[in-house]
């Protein structure tokens, strides 16, 4: 069913107030969905199992080389791994919303026919995934820092701009995401999985850009997570990733950080108002993929 | 439709007194029936294959470039690609085995299964075998675009004897899947998070990037309860003979554990499902959705 966009003239628009109810109802409904109703002993065992072991996985491959010397790289590993939980729990948690509200529970179709825009309420929904995405950085700084010696220099003026931009442009990127997933006829829920996973391999998350092949370079240096990435890096640790990258002034990198989100920003936004049409008009907003 | 072609019973009585080669042609046919979407799934979804192959392949790459970043000797490449195709197994066994009922339960197919005239373990076998040809097409291309694109060269000196490990791999490990598949369906809504769980903490423990002997203490654990960590150690030996891959214990022994948890699985597996069917009919509450 298509959901046409005629509005009668003496209806009013979205007010401020309407978003924030929806944004907070959304909050309410994401995190339920997300702790599954299950225990909260549990549920905090499977959210920060994982990132730890990822982190742990990469702990063990630096020991079994190195026999523990070049503490740097160490260092340079686990603020990659850890603050790459933002960026797929961002992905993740905008696109398996919008999937799972279209496909699963089958009310996405309810929300867009509703006076409030979907935007918030996407927002919402996901904002406990993203939460959960933060505890698990902060859990992974710490075992880094407890117990594997990473010593943390923190430089606020670096590091609070450069996650308040950063995570600017993850959202934006999550936000495109979604949108995209949702004219996907299969395999949709796989795509912030692979997504994610490319952008893992070129941003600098857990080895030197410089490693990667010639023509990939490019590509990493024109992503804005990869300058989050550097510059949270300064800001936590004091110091940049080994290689060429880690030889780019401070300024030089907060400025093509904020550079590459200005530009990511908009063009995300612009293409989810494209997205979004698009799924009105097609019909995708009640679509059942079954994948 | 059922292709028996018996002769025709008498009464109600006689018609649900099968023979037992009427029991066994009726079971191979689940198994077969099973099995079937998975394999034809090969050719008529060319989207699954580039996603299964891909996901696995951008952590491989990942990894890889960890190594190559960390100086590591060429061997430790070959363990990341070796590793990354028995992953492929793994997700296979945690989400089209472990969480298949859960998935089945929610699409309404698990009362089709309850009801029909066969044991659960032809569905459970038949989607072992079906996801083992599915997941084989994966696993080869994973190795043969790895050893390709990163140079990895093997030393296998006895191709019999490393098929024989891979083959007693796949059985134990399909085991644990069968035996999760019931466990998973009693857990209800924990099953996603659970399935999360055994990704990786598993990889971790696994030893999927790193010689399983570096994980000390904790590898005699390992080695007692996780098919996955054995066969790739014992696989890894094989393939990669010399001090780097030395493993925990010797092929030998490694393949004597394995049978070992292939017997304890399947024979765990054949009580969980017994009550599961026990509790399907006494409470009637397992194939409710949503639960």
């Amino acid at each position: 069913m298509a959901v046409t966009e005629h509005v009668a003239a003496d209806v009013r628009g979205m007010t401020l107030p309407d978003a924030w109810r929806s944004f907070r109802t959304a909050i309410g409904l994401g995190w339920a969905i997300e702790s599954n109703w299950s225990d909260p002993f549990l549920f905090a065992v499977y959210t920060l199992a994982k990132p730890l072991a990822a982190a742990m996985i990469l702990v063990l491959m630096f020991q079994v080389v190195t026999g523990g010397s070049n503490t740097e790289f160490l260092q340079f590993l686990i603020v990659g791994s850890a603050l790459w939980n933002v960026v797929f729990g961002v992905m993740a948690g905008l696109v398996q919303s919008i999937l799972e509200d279209r496909e699963r529970y089958r009310m996405i179709k309810y929300v867009v026919v509703t006076p409030t825009s979907l935007f918030p309420f996407l927002l919402g929904r996901s904002l406990a995934r993203v939460l959960i995405s933060l505890v698990a950085v902060a859990l992974t700084l710490a075992v880094g820092v407890f117990l594997l010696g990473v010593e943390l220099r923190p430089q606020p003026l670096i590091l609070i701009p450069s996650m308040i931009i950063g995570m600017l442009a993850v959202l934006a990127l999550g936000i495109f995401m979604a949108g995209w997933c949702l004219q996907l006829r299969q395999e949709a829920w796989s795509y912030p999985e692979a997504i994610a996973g490319g952008l893992y391999l070129v941003s600098g998350a857990i080895f030197p850009i410089d490693i990667l092949p010639t023509f990939v370079q490019p590509i990493a240096y024109a992503l804005p997570t990869t300058w989050w990435l550097e510059a949270s890096r300064r800001g936590l640790i004091g110091h940049g990733s080994p290689g060429q990258l880690g030889t780019i002034p401070d300024g030089t990198v907060m400025l093509i950080l904020v550079a590459t989100t200005a530009i990511t920003v908009p063009l995300a936004l612009l293409a989810f108002a494209w997205f979004m049409k698009r799924a009105r008009q097609a019909g995708l907003l009640d679509m059942i993929t079954g994948s | 439709m059922s292709g028996y072609r018996g002769t025709r019973a008498g009464n109600a009585q006689e018609a649900a007194e099968w023979s037992t080669g009427r029991v066994v042609a009726n079971n191979l046919r689940s198994i077969v029936g099973r099995a079937f979407p998975r394999v034809i799934g090969l050719t008529r979804e060319p989207s699954w294959i580039f996603f299964e192959i891909l996901l696995p392949f951008l952590a491989v790459s990942a990894f890889v470039f960890v190594y190559r970043a960390l100086e590591a000797p060429e061997e430790y490449i070959g363990f990341v690609v070796l590793g990354g195709a028995v992953t492929a197994f793994w997700l296979n066994v945690v989400w089209m085995m472990a969480a298949q009922f859960y998935w089945e339960k929610d699409q309404g197919n698990l009362e089709l299964y309850f009801t029909a005239p066969m044991h659960l373990m032809s569905i459970l076998a038949g989607m072992a075998i079906g996801g083992l040809v599915l997941t084989s097409s994966r696993a080869i291309a994973v190795i043969g675009i790895g050893t390709i694109l990163f140079g990895v060269t093997y030393n296998v000196q006895e191709p019999f004897l490393l098929a024989a490990v891979f083959l007693l791999t796949m059985v134990p490990l399909y085991g644990l899947g069968m035996l999760f598949a019931s466990l998973f369906l009693l857990w209800g809504r924990e099953a996603f998070h659970l399935a999360q769980l055994l990704q990786e903490p598993i990889y971790f423990l696994g030893g999927v990037n790193f010689p399983v002997r570096a994980l000390g203490a904790v590898s005699g654990l390992v080695v007692a309860v996780l098919p996955l960590a054995v066969g790739l150690d014992a696989m890894r030996q094989l393939a990669f003979p010399g001090p780097i891959s030395q493993g925990l214990l010797p092929v030998g022994t490694e393949m004597l554990i394995l049978g070992a948890m292939a017997v304890i699985f399947l024979v765990s597996a054949r009580f969980a499902l017994a009550y599961l069917e026990h509790l399907a009919r006494r409470e009637g509450r397992l194939t409710l959705r949503w639960q």
